[in-house]
């Protein structure tokens, strides 16, 4: 009977497939006869329903799943063979494991959240159906990363969700700027999914070497192929097979969650609506690299290289994060460049071979991130859109809901102990001091301990800094923006209709394809589309309270990010959770009470190193930023401390790869055209002018181009004709 | 007469009839060309339902004499590896003359030079003898060049002669190659003959280049070359861009669809099974072109301001994940090099319709002249969003598949170190990857995000028949991606079967025309004793084993 229950996996997958079809396809007819109002409400609770209910039956598996002694938790369902040659078998299957499961939940728990709460944030955009389209494919290809039994289904959500990040950011295509961020992301993703893909090779290589025989079904991405035969695979190659195995699927996992140096796109995304910021570019998908790297921890625990490599490139994100976020004015980028910084946070568990901690910290990440930026996401909803912080103050007074949860969310990231955050970022810090990890003599656990500590302190006050200028620091700031009338607006808008009128009209003739609307059809269609009312942000402005479908949300994610690490701890048991899964878990089994972890907690210098930390951030950033805003973070850039600025432009990294690869490229690019015109298809045509010369001064110059081609090509295969004849006699014996 | 036959016929009959129909009743040219090459799919899905696909042999062989005197005969057959080729020379051309409706310019010519097409196509993908097949694939250059010189853009002139004389003058090395293997049969049996099906049976069994030098290295290149450039493999493609930019759409969906086939094609049928040691020997040299082809492809593809430039280019990329796919010589990379011919027709053919849609309405290609489609033509920048990621690689979609296993197999072949490979082939090979993401990004941003370019404002999206042409190709683009196994089955014994007749020493090599030869389920090659009335191996009476696939051992 559980079995049954948990065939009913692809249920959870395919309820958020319908909803995206039903968007994609009815949506816009539904609200056509709706009208827009009552239309939207529709297709917006058509666009929640399916993931509260994939949330629903997913639950219920999980606890199913619970119930079943440790070794038997994983359940594989194969739907059907999806690529099949002699030496490669790929079938469709999902695996019901702690770890998906754990993700699954994740996924449609705040992806139901965030869906209800962008019901109410996307309410007045025209194309609404679209992007819930787009946001419900994206649901759905994330589960499919999570639960798919091997990498290949693995990489089809990886770029799944890739696409609908792409979607998603450019979702306002209009502008510029947002269709340059999306192809950003999506191009500097590929880089990773091009690691992630020799990564993948290489490990199929190993096991098919290592396994293959006849008989063997050759599944050599499945991961219960590789998973158990992780040692064996391993040992049957030299040390370095393995560990550039490790380093390239790493590779893939720095691409999708941002790690440095691919991490330049993850800021640019934030071009996309608030809710995607917060569902895709914080909650779940940049996360997808640590499920990775848990999943395939097995390998990952072989190659102490590789987990130095991670451990590094996790401590240098973080640190980076962390300072680039104090240069950043616009409150979602502060977001963003947290985000980053934690995700490092998330690597160097991984890197040190804590792999269940960096899951833990995805968990606690997800919830008070998620929260942060929907918060912000109300702030800017109530700010006409002004994103700019150093416009902001006292903005609790106006927004008592969305205030009281995002002050909930900083103290969770600052690390308040015993809230969410906290929880995991300890752990974190623990096990990367206590971790033996060395690489060339260089006690790597110990240094990236160090650097995370620092950066803790550092989240606590960057996140003060957002907190104080946006709910505090004792002056409404956008009262000093001097108002204006609304009347070039309109102008302008009607400039657009007058230039449309004569398009067309000049280069063609009668339209009898029927391809282009009528003067009058053009006139119905100005008329329909509706006028945006846009307000600038000005001294006139009263910020409102975001409506419930909003709030509640903040609230659910604020409860979360108080009992949250709590609640997985202890109540899960996270380390245990996740060792049925297969996850490498080291010393798992060690089990606390709340209270002996408490006390535990408090004979330990770290507790008291990373509190110091908080207190320092939380302190120190009310003294910077808690009564006003300083001249050295204000609006005149030029009075900002030269750091700063420098933090402001990411140190010149975002540029340098950017630029960089965009100029490089399109030089290299054009040198090859030039290449290809002047050499390569040069010759082509040095050949076919020399052999129309020489027509002419054989045939006289009167002779047509064609026939002196033909001739001189005559002439040529007669000759090779020749040659060929002589070869062939000279090889049959030479007439003998 | 048989159902190959058939098929190839329907096509020429209606360019008979339409000689027939005054040029002024253009609708009944247009309806008379649908009805015969819907006849012609019709009939290919015919040879479909025929087919079985436990075998590697060709199947519905028809033969009669030609030229006994020389050995040429008329001698077509069908196996896994031409196939789906040749239902998607039909369905392609259905669709290209479908879209063709908006042609107004000397219908008649156009539409007969469409159907010559389609028949010299058909001919080329099922013919065994080895004139017949040079006679084929000469013929569609004649209705193709006639289309680009009629019916092309402003150098089209210039196009169609270059596109003529480049891809003749190398063929013709092919045509020598044929001499010369018929007259080293003749040598070896006493009698000419261009059958491929008995020449290669010789090679099987190791007779055929028995001391004969470095004779089969230079007829190998004679083929290969020939058929490189019909690919085209870099450096042998610039006849490519000229002539899909200055050919009118039909033209250039077919071209990229189906024309550009016949030169993998032509390596799976000819270059592997017929010249084995000489392949393996060229298995480096062919890949450094195909992975340069790969980058250099995707590189120029990028610069270019001209959209279908831009796709012309991004095929010399993708053919080249078709070639290193091929000559990786691995199971799974060949499946992908030769399903990846499959998914770059329906793509790329897609993506030229697409862009003919929107060129019959704008009259302009370049970047330049767009901006902003999206919110006016949101039908259109759906589907083209779609076609496009499946050019890209998307997973779940068809483009994605072969690339992988076209990878994949690359990857195996190298990390073994077999025929010289070095890893960092399919590493460079990867990048590819990358840069078709970026080109193909760069060109939808260009098109239809930012804001709308006012010379677009009147445009009305597309007609419902238009959406449906399109959507035909969407539905394959997601059927090739995520069930390929309706494609990837068929072509597996056949594939499996190739690759054995070039790796194998000889006497361990399947034959073409020994009918007690077969594949087992596990790849590996055995002697049947029976086989049952459909053809089908009866185990019960015998199966012996003769060679082992070997997939997983490194060399």
């Amino acid at each position: 009977m559980e079995q049954e229950l948990f065939k009913n996996i692809w249920w959870v997958l395919a309820l958020p497939v319908f909803g995206f079809l039903i968007q994609a396809f009815t949506g816009k007819i539904i609200i056509d006869n709706l009208g827009a109002k009552i239309g939207r409400r529709v297709m917006g609770a058509l666009a929640v329903l399916p993931i509260v209910l994939s949330f629903g039956l997913a639950s219920q598996i999980t606890i199913a799943l619970a119930k079943l002694p440790e070794e038997g938790r994983t359940q594989i369902l194969t739907l059907f063979e999806w690529i099949t040659v002699g030496n490669l078998s790929i079938p469709f299957e999902l695996r019901v494991d702690a770890l998906s499961m754990t993700m699954v939940l994740i996924i449609t728990g705040i992806g139901s959240l965030i869906h209800l709460y962008a019901t109410g944030y996307m309410a007045e955009e025209p194309d609404f159906p679209r992007f819930f389209t787009y946001l419900n494919l994206f649901v759905a290809a994330m589960l499919i990363l999570v639960l798919g039994n091997n990498l290949a289904l693995l990489f089809v959500g990886w770029e799944g969700v890739g696409v609908c990040s792409y979607l998603l950011i450019g979702f306002w295509y209009k502008d510029k700027a947002n269709s340059f961020a999306s192809n950003k992301a999506f191009i500097v993703n590929r880089v990773g999914d091009w690691g992630l893909t020799l990564g993948m090779f290489t490990l199929a290589f190993m096991a098919a070497i290592a396994l293959g025989k006849d008989g063997v079904e050759p599944r050599w991405l499945s991961y219960d192929v590789l998973l158990p035969n992780a040692a064996a695979i391993a040992s049957r190659f030299d040390p370095w097979m393995l560990t550039a195995a490790c380093i390239l699927l790493f590779i893939g996992a720095m691409g999708k969650s941002a790690q440095f140096p691919l991490y330049i796109w993850l800021p640019d995304a934030m071009a996309g609506p608030t809710p995607v910021s917060a569902l895709i570019h914080a909650a779940t998908m940049v996360t997808s690299g640590v499920f990775l790297l848990n999943r395939m921890s097995p390998f990952f625990a072989l190659s102490p290289t590789a987990g130095a490599v991670v451990a590094i490139f996790g401590a240098i994100t973080a640190l980076l994060g962390a300072l680039i976020a104090f240069g950043q004015t616009d409150i979602k980028k502060v977001l963003a460049f947290s985000t980053v910084s934690q995700l490092g946070y998330m690597f160097i568990a991984c890197g040190v071979g804590a792999y269940w901690v960096g899951l833990f910290h995805v968990a606690t990440h997800a919830f008070f991130k998620a929260l942060l930026f929907l918060g912000s996401g109300a702030v800017i909803h109530a700010m006409s859109h002004n994103q700019d912080m150093r416009n902001y103050g006292k903005l609790l007074k106006y927004l008592p809901i969305t205030g009281s949860t995002m002050l909930v969310g900083w103290m969770a990231i600052a690390g308040l102990p015993f809230l969410s955050g906290a929880f995991s970022k300890e752990e974190i810090l623990i096990n990367a001091n206590g971790s033996p990890l060395t690489w060339y003599n260089i006690p790597i656990g110990t240094a990236v301990f160090w650097v995370a500590l620092i950066v803790a302190g550092l989240t606590a006050l960057y996140m003060s800094r957002m907190t104080y200028m946006t709910f505090f620091s004792g002056q409404e700031r956008w009262r000093l923006i001097p108002a204006h009338g609304h009347a070039d607006h309109h102008d302008e808008h009607h400039h657009d209709v007058h230039h449309e009128d004569n398009a067309h009209d000049d280069h063609h003739g009668p339209d009898v394809h029927n391809f282009f609307y009528t003067d009058a059809e053009m006139e119905a269609r100005a008329l329909a589309t509706p006028y945006e009312h846009h307000h600038d942000l000005d001294e006139n402005h009263e910020p409102h309270e975001v409506p419930p479908s909003m709030y509640i949300p903040l609230i659910a994610l604020a409860f979360m990010s108080i009992i949250g690490g709590g609640w997985l701890f202890f109540g899960v048991n996270l380390s245990g959770w996740l060792h049925s899964a297969g996850v490498v878990v080291h010393e798992h089994g060690h089990h606390y009470s709340p209270m002996e972890f408490v006390k535990h907690s408090f004979e330990n210098w770290i507790f008291y190193a990373a509190t110091g930390m908080f207190l320092f951030g939380i302190g120190y950033g009310w003294f910077r930023y808690g009564k006003s805003l300083p001249e050295h973070d204000g609006m005149d850039t030029s009075k900002w401390h030269g750091w700063r600025k420098a933090a402001a432009n990411h140190f010149g990294i975002d540029n340098a790869f950017t630029q960089g690869s965009i100029k490089g490229g399109s030089l290299l690019g054009q040198l090859s055209w030039g290449f290809d015109r002047i050499i390569v298809d040069g010759i082509v045509n040095a050949t076919g002018l020399i052999s129309k010369e020489l027509g002419k001064l054989i045939s006289g110059a009167q002779n047509g181009y064609v026939r002196s081609y033909a001739l001189i090509m005559q002439l040529g295969i007669a000759a090779l004709i020749i040659y060929f004849m002589y070869q062939m006699y000279t090889v049959s014996g030479g007439g003998n | 007469m048989g159902n190959i036959t058939l098929t190839i016929l329907i096509p020429l009959v209606g360019m008979i009839l339409l000689f027939f129909v005054p040029e002024r009743y253009t609708k009944a040219i247009k309806w008379l060309t649908i009805l015969f090459t819907g006849s012609a799919f019709i009939a290919s899905l015919g040879v479909l339902a025929l087919f079985n696909s436990n075998t590697f042999h060709f199947q519905h062989i028809e033969s009669a004499p030609w030229i006994p005197a020389w050995g040429i005969q008329y001698k077509v057959g069908i196996d896994g590896i031409s196939i789906w080729l040749f239902l998607l020379t039909t369905l392609l051309t259905l669709l290209a003359a479908v879209f063709s409706f908006y042609i107004e310019k000397r219908p008649r010519i156009y539409f007969a030079m469409m159907l010559l097409l389609e028949a010299a196509m058909l001919g080329v993908f099922v013919s065994l003898d080895m004139i017949l097949f040079y006679s084929f694939f000469e013929a569609t250059l004649i209705p193709m060049a006639i289309m680009i010189f009629v019916w092309g853009g402003s150098n089209r002139n210039y196009a169609a002669i270059k596109f003529f004389l480049y891809t003749f003058a190398a063929s013709i090395f092919m045509l020598l190659g044929m001499i010369a293997l018929a007259k080293q049969h003749e040598k070896i049996a006493g009698v000419m003959t261009f059958d491929i099906t008995a020449i290669q049976t010789m090679v099987a069994s190791g007779e055929f280049w028995a001391n004969t030098g470095n004779l089969q290295t230079l007829v190998f290149w004679a083929f290969t070359v020939a058929l490189l450039v019909k690919c085209p493999m870099f450096p042998f493609h610039t006849w490519l861009p000229d002539a899909h930019t200055e050919a009118p759409t039909a033209g250039s969906v077919i071209l990229a669809g189906v024309l550009l086939k016949m030169g993998t094609y032509g390596l799976l049928r000819f270059s592997l099974p017929l010249f084995p040691e000489a392949a393996q020997q060229a298995v480096l040299p062919i890949m450094v072109l195909a992975v340069i082809g790969i980058i250099y492809g995707a590189i120029v593809a990028a610069v270019q301001p001209d959209v279908k430039k831009l796709v012309a280019y991004s095929s010399v990329a993708h053919m080249g994940f078709v070639v290193f796919g091929i000559f990786s010589l691995n199971q799974a990379g060949m499946m992908g090099g030769a399903f990846q011919q499959l998914a770059h027709g329906i793509s790329t053919g897609a993506l030229f319709l697409m862009i003919g849609l929107i060129y019959e309405r704008t009259h302009t290609r370049q970047f330049k002249d767009y901006g902003g489609l999206k919110a006016q033509m949101p039908v259109f920048s759906a589907l083209f969003l779609l076609v496009m990621l499946s050019s890209v690689g998307l997973p779940g979609m068809n483009g994605f598949v072969g690339e992988f296993l076209a990878l994949y197999g690359g990857f195996m072949t190298a990390a073994s170190g077999n025929y010289g490979l070095s890893i960092i082939f399919p590493i460079i090979a990867g990048i590819g990857v990358i840069l078709a993401a970026a080109y193909l990004l760069h060109m939808f941003r260009q098109v239809f995000y930012g804001p709308l370019n006012p010379q677009l404002a009147k445009l009305k999206d597309l007609k419902p028949w238009e959406v449906g042409l399109v959507s035909v190709f969407v539905i394959f683009i997601f059927w090739g991606g995520l069930y390929p196994n309706t494609f990837l089955k068929p072509m597996e014994k056949s594939i499996n079967a190739v690759r054995m007749m070039t790796i194998n020493e000889p006497g361990k090599r399947p034959s073409w025309s020994n009918p007690n030869h077969e594949m087992d389920e596990l790849g590996n090659l055995v002697t049947v004793n029976n086989r049952n009335a459909d053809g089908n191996v009866d185990s019960s009476s015998g199966v012996t084993e003769v060679a082992k696939a070997q997939f997983y051992a490194p060399k």
